[in-house]
């Protein structure tokens, strides 16, 4: 069997709150696919638990039909740009060599041929003339844009986007796209965690609809339609996570 | 005494080595805080260690009263033990107990720091002499230190040293983006063990120097001043490593110099740990004033050099539309201090653009080009806010007032594009066209 990312019986706790519950689905490789689902609903979760950033409390989560350590060097991550300081005193030339790393391991020294690399990164997503720039220059679109380089130059099958599109302009969105549609065409697998739905029947062939619990997941054709996106974004899930939440209390003794 | 000697002499030499190879160490692994946001790490762990200090000095005079030689190891592994207890003690809190981090370290803080003074005390009256083996360790005594502590700090300094030159690309990765270094197989738990050991030991091997309470500022004060002047990772440790160096060796001068100076004929010494700490903390003062991008000086400077140039421009425009102005009619339009205006007058004479023609002002050919520029800039501005962003009222000229001085050569290009080379502003004045360009 050929999944890019399947999950079984996967359940994630962050202290006492359940962010996914119970949560198993398959997804085919090459196809883009988009995680949905309101604030809180566990999507950047359930991207973390993929790579082993965070630990799942039951189940189990597995990328390319393996559990991540396994087939780390071939899968990209994209962090949500709001996780990252961006005054840190690093150019972007550098932080796209990053997608080098996984490579290079702890003592390695960066090559000529990386620094070609990363440059031709850069100038994909047409960043060429800004490789010595300080992060702290750039505007929201120009930073995600070198993110998205850093994920080029791992040369992954696999991409992990955490909201690639947040806080980014319409020029660059439409870009980014083009480029990951290009990349699927080359047989690799996207996933995006994205929160707008108009685009969705667009961007994405493949859709996770996510709110703790799943939803639904399948081909777009088949899942994005009216009632389970009432049953992702509507007030039906307050009762369940109300409940949810008082028993964890329960459990833990703080009531 | 030449400074050669600071570096030579058997009683010099062991302070000067001593406290620069230290301040090297601190100021590198302070660089690794700093950039982890954890700066108050450095504070917390050392003061924790006094209890610790207390502890095994009183243990080492009870058991082996007569080998007082001996006793660093009884500080230094007294220190070791509570501040590793103090680091569990903050990491208990908050990860169990949810207290905020800040939070959490000033309270291990503040309680293990009480502790160690309450058992320091109940020492004094039991035991005075090994009283003030303790009391040494609060602010330091490194004019004690010898040979050996030269040979011991510069182990720190190049283990220090020799780490970051080694994992510096993987280090700035786990600095930058901890959750992409792990995902992409960097070591990132086991990079973190290792610089939070070489910190420790950075630490409480450093309160032999400077001491518990002011341990923390060598770690602080040499990256503050070094970030403020460089933007690359790379120069910001090497120039924290140098200025904990310079630190180190000036402080040790100040404290000979400085007490030969106040007390020539007393037998008092300035203690070197406070003097080196002071001269830290002054690098770092001196960096955040004067820093060139950064610095509170330049800022300032260039703060009042826009404002000077926003005054020339408003006098310039103030001729353009009224040719010829008296000295105190132009005076009453301009609220600011009398010499500030004299000083713009004189300059936009001085530089051409404007002269005085039977004590009228008027604007010289040159000057109503300058001035019909910032005319242009307006009125084109104001268009844009009412045509393009449905701005009304009085808000169209105040932001305009700002934006004139703003708004660069390119952005008049893109506007004029933008508004397709408009003839009138919203109030239907007429823009003062540009030269077309060939």
């Amino acid at each position: 069997m050929n999944y890019a990312l399947q999950a079984k019986d996967l359940s994630v706790n962050y202290g006492e709150t359940s962010v996914l519950w119970d949560v198993t689905f398959q997804v085919p490789s090459g196809v883009i696919l988009g995680v949905l689902g309101p604030n809180g609903a566990g999507k950047s979760t359930l991207l973390k638990a993929a790579l082993g950033l965070i630990q799942p409390l039951s189940g189990k989560i597995l990328v390319l039909d393996r559990p991540f350590s396994e087939v780390q060097k071939k899968v990209a991550y994209v962090p949500q740009r709001e996780s990252i300081d961006w005054s840190f005193p690093i150019t972007a030339e550098e932080v796209v060599l990053m997608g080098r790393y996984n490579r290079l391991g702890l003592f390695g020294r960066i090559r000529q041929a990386d620094r070609e690399a990363a440059e031709s990164a850069l100038n994909l997503v047409g960043m060429g003339s800004f490789a010595k720039r300080q992060i702290s220059q750039l505007s929201g679109g120009q930073q995600q844009r070198l993110f998205l380089a850093r994920a080029l130059l791992q040369n992954p099958d696999i991409f992990l986007l955490d909201e690639p599109f947040a806080g980014v302009d319409l020029a660059t969105e439409k870009a980014i796209m083009a480029l990951l549609k290009k990349q699927k065409e080359e047989g690799k697998t996207i996933v995006i965690v994205h929160h707008d739905l108009p685009t969705v029947e667009e961007y994405f062939d493949w859709v996770l609809l996510l709110n703790t619990r799943l939803i639904d997941c399948g081909p777009v054709s088949k899942v994005f339609d009216r009632k389970n996106l009432t049953n992702a974004f509507g007030k039906e899930q307050v009762l369940f996570s109300e409940a949810a939440d008082l028993s964890a209390k329960k459990m833990s003794g703080l009531l | 005494m030449s400074l050669f000697d600071f570096f030579t002499d058997p009683v010099l030499r062991g302070p000067t080595w001593g406290t620069l190879l230290m301040c090297i160490a601190s100021s590198l692994m302070g660089v690794v805080l700093f950039f982890k946001k954890r700066i108050l790490l450095g504070e917390s762990l050392s003061h924790a260690a006094y209890p610790g200090v207390v502890m095994g000095v009183s243990f080492f005079s009870f058991f082996f009263p007569a080998h007082e030689e001996w006793i660093f190891l009884a500080v230094l592994g007294g220190a070791f033990i509570s501040s590793l207890l103090g680091l569990k003690a903050i990491e208990w809190m908050e990860i169990k107990g949810k207290v905020h981090s800040d939070a959490a370290l000033c309270f291990v803080l503040a309680v293990f720091f009480g502790i160690g003074t309450v058992g320091a005390s109940a020492m004094q009256l039991v035991n005075p002499v090994w009283y003030s083996q303790i009391q040494m360790l609060l602010f330091g005594q490194a004019a004690t230190m010898s040979d050996s502590h030269i040979f011991l700090y510069a182990v720190l300094s190049a283990f220090v040293a020799c780490f970051i030159l080694l994992v510096f690309r993987p280090l700035q990765a786990v600095l930058f983006d901890r959750d992409f270094a792990k995902s992409s197989g960097i070591p990132v738990l086991v990079l973190e063990k290792i610089v939070f050991w070489l910190l420790l030991f950075s630490l409480i091997l450093g309160i032999r120097s400077v001491g518990v309470v002011l341990m923390a500022g060598m770690v602080v004060a040499p990256v503050i001043a070094a970030r403020q002047l460089t933007d690359r990772l790379h120069f910001v440790f090497f120039l924290a490593a140098c200025f904990g160096a310079l630190s180190g060796l000036l402080g040790n001068i100040l404290a000979v110099v400085g007490s030969s100076f106040l007390f020539p004929e007393e037998k008092l010494n300035l203690p070197t740990g406070p003097m080196i700490i002071l001269v830290g903390a002054s690098l770092a003062l001196l960096s955040l004033l004067f820093a060139p991008k950064r610095g509170l000086a330049f800022r300032l400077f260039r703060i009042i050099s826009f404002h000077f140039r926003c005054l020339k421009e408003n006098i310039l425009k103030a001729l353009w539309k009224k040719r010829g102005i008296s000295f105190s009619d132009l005076r009453k339009e301009h609220v600011v201090s009398s010499f500030f205006f004299r000083l713009a007058l004189l300059r936009l004479s001085q530089e051409g653009w404007i002269e005085k023609r039977d004590e009228m002002f008027v604007l010289t050919p040159d000057g109503v080009q300058k001035a019909a520029l910032v005319i242009r800039l307006h009125r084109l501005w104001e268009l844009y806010l009412a045509k393009s962003l449905g701005f009304e009222g009085e808000k169209i000229h105040n932001n305009a007032e700002e934006m004139e001085h703003i708004l660069t050569p390119d952005f008049e290009k893109r506007l004029t594009a933008f508004l397709l080379d408009p003839k009138e502003d919203p109030h239907n004045q007429p823009i003062p066209q540009k030269e077309r360009e060939l």
